[in-house]
């Protein structure tokens, strides 16, 4: 059973979500994430996403109640590299992620956080 | 006409078995040719079928069976069966409302879109069995 | 003979991607900015060929904005319809933004008619709108050089 790892970075916090992640996993990370916010004050989050090949309705719906949970707790969510073949079955599963920030990577993903998101006005 | 020897059969009774039938699906349809997006998506349709099995069977215990189909291009077949309790109705369990919920909803819709053909065998007390292809294009 | 028709089915498998690519070249426009002219008619296989295609792009790229110019695609229905919002949703799963041109006023009310409003999806009626646009988005402004256009110093 392997654990999200979690790393703080200046006032945000980085989770790195592994490839084949077991449900109690996912559920404990939720925990771990919320839990972390509340004794950081952190105000965002980044969910990377580059190594899962595989996201199914159970994950897509952990993701969603995650990001709620966070914004509930005042941070935003950046969620970051989620490879092609996965956005693809998102879509076609009818879960696009609506309402969640994304960006390419983690390096655009904590551009996004650091500036405040703005999204009319973007640099590189 | 097929070989047998390809068959895989794994058993599902917990969350590790999720895990192992779609990675093993995944690795089958990789080795049939499939690229990477078709890989997903059966990966995907495993995970939830075997999803459905956990959660809503007797004892949470069941099988997929994994087999490569050989006529035309070729293509992947994946028989997900356990005696658990049965669909009562099928033809509701396939519509757009038992997608999405909160953990409801056994993702039918999503699979069979992801999937070329899904055929499922249920009854109340008779178990469920549901067969999803995929074709090479 | 088996080996005839493997060479034969894996020829027409290439062709078909090339005729894939031809038809719908995903270009960069510039640093960051995709364009997808679309011609012809879209069905599904066609969609999802030009979807991952897209997507591999965006990533090779960096881009985050895309333009979709759907101008000489002749029938827009609620399939084609249904097959731009999934590109427009898996663009922005990467972190890419699809804007939609080329609609023109025929297509519009075809859409307002199916009941379906491209659900926030930003249009232009052009290319150069949408290009535009997107220099918009990324903080760009083109701004006209000193020398004049034909060689004279001001």
């Amino acid at each position: 059973m392997a654990r999200v790892p979690i790393i703080r970075v200046g006032d945000i916090l980085l989770a790195t979500i592994q490839e084949d992640l077991h449900d109690s996993d996912a559920l404990a990370m939720q925990e771990a994430l919320t839990t972390q916010l509340e004794r950081t004050g952190a105000r965002g989050v980044l969910l990377d996403f580059t190594t899962v090949q595989t996201v199914d309705s159970f994950l897509g719906r952990m993701l969603n109640d995650v990001v709620a949970a966070i914004r509930l707790l005042g941070a935003t969510t950046v969620v970051v590299g989620i490879q092609p073949a996965v956005a693809v079955t998102l879509v076609e599963l009818g879960l696009e992620l609506k309402g969640i920030q994304t960006a390419l990577d983690a390096e655009r993903g904590m551009r996004l956080l650091g500036m405040g998101i703005d999204t009319n006005r973007r640099h590189r | 006409m097929s070989d047998a020897q390809l068959d895989l059969r794994i058993p599902i009774d917990g969350e590790d078995s999720i895990i192992a039938a779609r990675q093993r699906a995944r690795q089958l349809a990789q080795s049939l040719g499939f690229g990477a997006l078709d890989q997903s998506r059966i990966a995907t349709a495993v995970s939830e079928l075997a999803r459905n099995v956990v959660r809503y069977a007797t004892d949470g215990k069941g099988e997929a069976l994994i087999r490569p189909l050989p006529e035309g291009k070729g293509g992947l077949e994946v028989v997900v069966s356990d005696a658990g309790p049965g669909i009562a109705d099928v033809d509701q369990a396939l519509g757009d409302g038992f997608t999405s919920g909160r953990g409801l909803g056994m993702g039918l819709p999503g699979t069979r879109r992801l999937m070329d053909e899904m055929e499922i065998d249920s009854g109340p007390g008779r178990g469920t069995i549901v067969t999803i292809r995929k074709w090479r294009r | 003979m088996k080996d005839q028709e493997r060479s034969a089915t894996q020829l027409i498998e290439e062709q078909r991607a090339t005729i894939n690519e031809l038809q719908t070249p995903v270009i960069e426009v510039w640093d960051g900015i995709l364009a997808l002219p679309i011609v012809g008619s879209v069905d599904t296989a066609r969609a999802q060929d030009m979807n991952e295609r897209l997507l591999d792009r965006i990533i090779q790229t960096r881009s985050e904005i895309v333009i979709l110019d759907i101008t000489a695609v002749p029938v827009v229905d609620t399939a084609v319809a249904k097959h731009l919002l999934e590109t427009v949703s898996s663009a922005r799963l990467l972190g890419a933004e699809v804007l939609i041109v080329g609609l023109s006023s025929k297509t519009a009310m075809t859409l307002v008619h199916l009941g379906l409003d491209l659900g926030g999806v930003i249009t232009r009626t052009t290319l150069a709108k949408g290009l535009e646009l997107a220099f918009e988005r990324l903080g760009l402004r083109v701004v006209a050089s000193e020398s004049s256009r034909d060689g004279r110093q001001s």
